[in-house]
């Protein structure tokens, strides 16, 4: 029942492109930023690489740029400078989100970039190598079997990072650079419903900056957890409130509920001339037909499913109304 | 015995003696003790809940290059356990295997990867039997027994009344009975299991570190397992961290490591992962309680009768006392004059569960208040009246025969009343807002120790020599409760000394005086007892020689700051060293012991194991605890708490503080989201984002106060103080969020989840009743 790290290689590339070179001659090779979930699960016996990137000293990745059309975070920016920053204030739901991983000590390391590209989590998975091989493995790894849903065929392990909606929420886009160039995408449609395999990400690639369109719309992130800190969400939910007083519209997206974070499908997001109560509730409803939890944490899925429909419409009438 | 004395020790704010190492992380404990001269250890694991074990071929592993040892279950022959009639486990498994990650095999080698490695290549062959998670599927008829000696699978069931229980209830105003769940919960103890086995081969000793509450426990099994004398043994504590309850029995990875250690002729560092540490468990069972209680008109209490099942988990270990504590300590808190207990410990096919702090008595107390409190609401009195009309009366004895010659809960109840502005604020407060309260108490430690061997309950020596300090030798074991200060304070006290010119060594058998461990509270109490007994016959010699110097009578010679006099006297004195050079040149070297034994009539009554929850003296809590709770996402906020205790004389008040803290705390911990879960028999909760204590981010702002009842038999006049204030949190929570929401809960803990399914069942209910009655 070792925890012992394996035995790996460091490289530590100054470049992009030297990312890039070393992604490509050892197609193995895991990125590592802050480390804070990497290393967890490489003690845990998930991880098999014989090498390990140091992103560290990469140049220009731990930027953040005003332009005129917004924010250019790179993604080594850490969390605590992602929420230190003065261009970021504006974006309550990014602040709230960033402040609501981990522990301050957490933050202090973890980047922007990992907890977008975040392992997905699950309790028949982020356990030893004792524990999983007593259980026979699961379908994410070395198994056969979903054990969350064992007549089903695609791992349904959850997406736990909290940033992600609420940059999603925003219309923030991303730019990966791989072997093959560099490609720009909207952040929502990086990820898959599929606990195995849920990034877009191609062989070699590596997410390098995060757009974030200019706005002053007001937003907020709710966590679903036990404890007032350090767990990963339960479920997250994030929501942009834009538009004039009384006329305002609504885009809300979700985390920790399914294999991706995801945008929620409003029956109705403009406020305007609508009966409050209805429309505040039909929000409620609205996540909680678009959400699946699973059995992938020892909380039920139904509470999951009620808490962050709870949760949503209540920063909804706070958004709106406060 | 000691009358109490406010001096210029006992009774201060004295940071720990040990602290200083901890805060500057130059204390050494057992996992920092790696040199290069180790091996590694590694302990293959069973990966199935029950089975019969075919064969174990090592093998493989043995061959593989870097193995320097393997050993089995034919390694070592001998149980192990804490309670000599209840001694079932091996150190590793031998015939069966009882619950998944019990130990099968281990090896040591050059490293750890390399040992990793050796476990995979163990070929373990194993016919899987039926297993059982809850108390109901192991006791069901035609279940597979655990023990062949166990029907049923129950390993103890006890039954007694004391009292006219049914004249009782015949008289009771007011009749409830409800059952409450409470989850099984871990220690989570900061400081992963570790040991450090060293065997000499030339001379056959073998030495262990160990992060062990219980040395000499641990050197009797080490004894028993390895076939070794216990003079060719010998056990070192270093610096521990925390234990509550988890490391008061021998540990199956300190007989492996050591069992390594002789057959490698060599040293073997174990440092386990978190998940192992909590698989070697030894936590609170979980414990379903069915309790009724029968009250006057005016709330006095007339009858009880209790019913617990402890789901114990695969083996014996502290599971029998645990089951006893549960039925003594229904009594010795209130004036309960019928009682009658039913408990059942049942084996399961999970880790063994054991001591944890407030041993045997939590689940129960949690039932108790939250029933005393939901019969106080029926009757219309205040939850305080209620208890108010029930105190005790000290000195006197319990209808089961326990000792209460101190008794301060009335003076808690008003301390915990004012502060929390109760009489002002309940019913005032707004939607959402609640107080509840609830009382609780604890042993001072055990009368009768599990290892009855007739020797002193405690023992300390000290030495005073030629460089004028003193040094205390005891075997008490400081697991960061502060057992060395005590000693060192108590020394300083009685001898009107610097504490700076004490040195505490403490918990190396080869040095240090037998003790039985840190367990139950009972260090302050029996090791303080003894300590202050060995400063006083230093204390004597001093004075005599002081006597002899300034030719007084020893009766008339007094020493305050290090300062001997005469009585009455201004002019002559002498300072400590002069006096202490005297009584060396009488005797050279002094060396004097104080012992502590417990009085028999502290012993407990003459039923069967009436020994169990006997004690010198009880302290007693009160708590008030303010909630605040979301009905939208069924999440219950703890915004403060009150809490007093009656610890009989606060010898350190900074401990005290401390230790009230960490009671409400580890309570609150039970309360609000730790549990065990186990799927199919596999830990789930095995981790720290899993297994989810409070953070400090969790923490209410907790206001403490200390009530001093001055027991007659306590050192000072002190009882226990770091378990007492545990039990009280619990159902004071659960009495907070009846007052704020009008909600009844019957589980533990009070997690989202569950408070949300109750919420919309009571909803539900409410709607249901609307409709019958329209």
């Amino acid at each position: 029942m070792s925890e012992a790290l394996p035995q790996f290689q460091l490289s530590r590339p100054a470049s992009i492109a030297e990312v890039v070179a070393t992604l490509k001659s050892h197609p193995d090779a895991r990125l590592c930023a802050g480390g804070t979930d990497l290393i967890v699960n490489m003690r845990r016996g998930l991880v098999e690489t014989d090498m390990l990137v140091d992103l560290g000293k990469v140049a220009g990745l731990n930027q953040i740029t005003e332009t005129k059309k917004g924010l250019e975070i790179g993604a080594g920016v850490t969390l605590a400078d992602l929420i230190a920053n003065k261009a970021v204030q504006t974006y309550t739901a990014v602040l709230e989100a960033a402040g609501a991983i981990a522990g301050p000590s957490h933050r202090q390391s973890a980047t922007v970039g990992g907890n977008l590209c975040l392992d997905t989590r699950c309790l028949y998975y982020n356990q030893s190598h004792w524990w999983r091989k007593s259980n026979n493995f699961c379908l994410k790894y070395k198994g056969d079997t979903c054990h969350v849903a064992p007549q089903g065929n695609r791992c349904r392990a959850a997406f736990s990072g909290d940033l992600a909606p609420a940059l999603i929420v925003f219309g923030a886009e991303i730019t990966l650079v791989g072997p093959d160039g560099t490609r720009r995408l909207k952040l929502a449609d990086f990820y898959h419903e599929d606990g195995a395999a849920h990034l877009d990400l191609k062989p070699g690639e590596i997410l390098t900056t995060v757009h974030l369109p200019k706005s002053n719309a007001r937003s907020a992130y709710g966590k679903v957890r036990i404890r007032e800190i350090m767990d990963f969400p339960l479920a997250g939910v994030a929501l942009v409130c834009s538009g004039a007083k009384g006329d305002e519209t609504l885009s809300v997206a979700v985390t920790g509920t399914n294999s991706m974070p995801l945008m929620v499908e409003l029956t109705k997001a403009q406020m305007l001339g609508a009966d409050q109560d209805a429309f505040f509730a039909a929000i409620n409803k609205d996540v909680q037909k678009s959400v699946s939890p699973q059995r992938t944490t020892t909380t039920g899925s139904h509470y999951r499913r009620l808490s962050i429909a709870a949760v949503a419409e209540r920063l909804a009438r706070e958004l709106c109304l406060g | 015995m000691n009358t109490p004395i406010k001096g210029k020790v006992a009774g201060q704010y004295v940071p720990l003696v040990d602290g200083i190492e901890k805060v500057t992380g130059r204390a050494i404990y057992t996992a920092d003790m790696e040199s290069e001269d180790c091996l590694i250890g590694r302990i293959l694991r069973s990966p199935v809940s029950h089975g019969r074990i075919i064969s174990v071929d090592t093998s493989k592993a043995e061959a593989l290059p870097g193995v320097v040892a393997v050993v089995t279950g034919d390694d070592s022959d001998k149980t192990y356990g804490v309670i000599p009639i209840a001694m079932n486990e091996y150190p590793m498994a031998r015939d069966k295997v009882r619950y998944r990650g019990e130990p099968i095999a281990a090896v040591c080698a050059i490293d750890a990867a390399t040992a990793a490695a050796a476990l995979e290549l163990i070929e373990v062959e194993i016919e899987e039997l039926p297993a059982y998670y809850r108390p109901a599927d192991s006791r069901a008829e035609g279940a597979e027994l655990l023990h062949d000696n166990k029907p049923n699978n129950i390993e103890r069931e006890v039954s007694n009344e004391f009292g006219d229980v049914a004249a009782g209830f015949a008289n009771s105003a007011l009749i409830r009975e409800a059952v409450f769940d409470c989850a099984e919960v871990n220690h989570a103890q900061m400081e992963p299991h570790a040991a450090l086995a060293e065997y000499d081969v030339e001379r056959d000793r073998l030495t262990l570190h160990s992060v062990t509450q219980v040395p000499f426990y641990v050197h009797l099994m080490l004894a028993r397992c390895l076939d070794m004398d216990t003079s060719r043994i010998r056990v070192i504590k270093p610096f521990v961290g925390g234990g509550f309850g988890a490391r008061t029995e021998a540990l199956n990875f300190e007989m492996i490591t050591a069992l390594l250690a002789r057959k490698c002729g060599g040293k073997v560092m174990m440092r386990m992962s978190r998940e192992e540490t909590f698989i070697t468990h030894r936590g609170r069972p979980d414990t379903e309680v069915r309790l009724k209680i029968g009250l006057s008109e005016t709330g006095k209490i007339l009858a009880v009768d209790c019913e617990a099942v402890m789901a114990g988990g695969g083996y014996a270990g502290y599971g029998l006392v645990t089951i006893l504590y549960a039925g003594a300590l229904l009594q010795g808190i209130y004036d309960t004059p019928a009682v009658k207990y039913h408990g059942y410990r049942v084996y399961t096919n999970t880790p063994p569960c054991g001591a944890m702090r407030g041993h045997g008595t939590v689940d129960v107390r949690h039932a108790f208040e939250c029933l005393l409190d939901r019969m106080a609401r029926e009757l219309g009195l205040d939850p305080f009246a209620v208890r108010r009309a029930n105190l005790l009366y000290a000195p006197m004895r319990t209808a089961n025969e326990l000792m209460v010659n101190s008794y301060g809960l009335a003076e808690c109840l008003d301390e915990v009343e004012k502060a929390s502005g109760w009489k002002q604020r309940l019913g005032k407060l707004p939607p959402g807002r609640g107080i509840g309260m609830a009382c609780s108490h604890y042993v001072s430690g055990a009368a009768k120790p599990v290892h009855w061997t007739g020797e002193p309950h405690a023992v300390v020596a000290m030495k005073l020599d030629f460089d004028g300090s003193v040094t205390v030798l005891t075997g008490a074991s400081d697991i960061g409760q502060g057992s060395s200060t005590i000693v060192a304070m108590a020394a300083a006290e009685i001898l009107g000394i610097d504490i700076g010119r004490v040195r505490v060594v403490a918990n190396d058998s080869a040095i240090t005086p037998k003790d039985n461990g840190s367990y139950s509270s009972r260090v302050t109490f029996m090791v303080g007892n003894a300590a202050i007994e060995a400063a006083k016959e230093l204390s004597r010699k001093l004075r005599e020689a002081a006597a002899q110097k300034l030719d007084a009578d020893p009766a008339d010679i007094e020493c305050e700051g290090e300062v001997f006099s005469v009585r009455g006297s201004q002019q002559s004195s002498l300072n400590f060293q002069e006096v202490a050079f005297a009584a060396l040149a009488l005797e050279g070297t002094i060396n004097v012991k104080g012992t502590f034994r417990t009085p028999p009539e502290a012993q407990g009554g003459k039923h069967r194991g009436g020994a169990v929850g006997s004690t010198m003296g009880f302290s007693y809590a009160a708590q008030v605890v303010e909630v605040d709770v979301d009905l939208d996402t069924g999440r219950i906020k703890v915004e403060k708490v009150w809490a007093a205790l009656d610890c009989g004389f606060a010898i350190n008040r900074l401990a005290v503080e401390g230790q009230i803290e960490g009671s409400v705390w580890m309570g609150m911990g039970q309360a609000m989201s730790e549990e065990t879960r186990y799927q199919d028999g596999l830990p789930v909760h095995a981790n720290f984002l899993d297994y989810r204590m409070p953070t400090i981010v969790d923490t209410p702002d907790i206001e403490v106060f200390i009530v001093e009842s001055n027991d007659p038999l306590g050192p000072f006049g002190a009882k226990e103080a770091g378990e007492g204030a545990l039990s009280g949190f619990p159902p004071a929570v659960v009495n907070a969020v009846a007052n704020a929401i009008g909600l009844d809960v019957d589980f533990l803990p009070l997690t989202p989840d569950r408070v949300m399914d109750a919420l919309i069942k009571a909803r539900r209910e409410a709607k249901k009743k609307k409709k019958v009655s329209a």
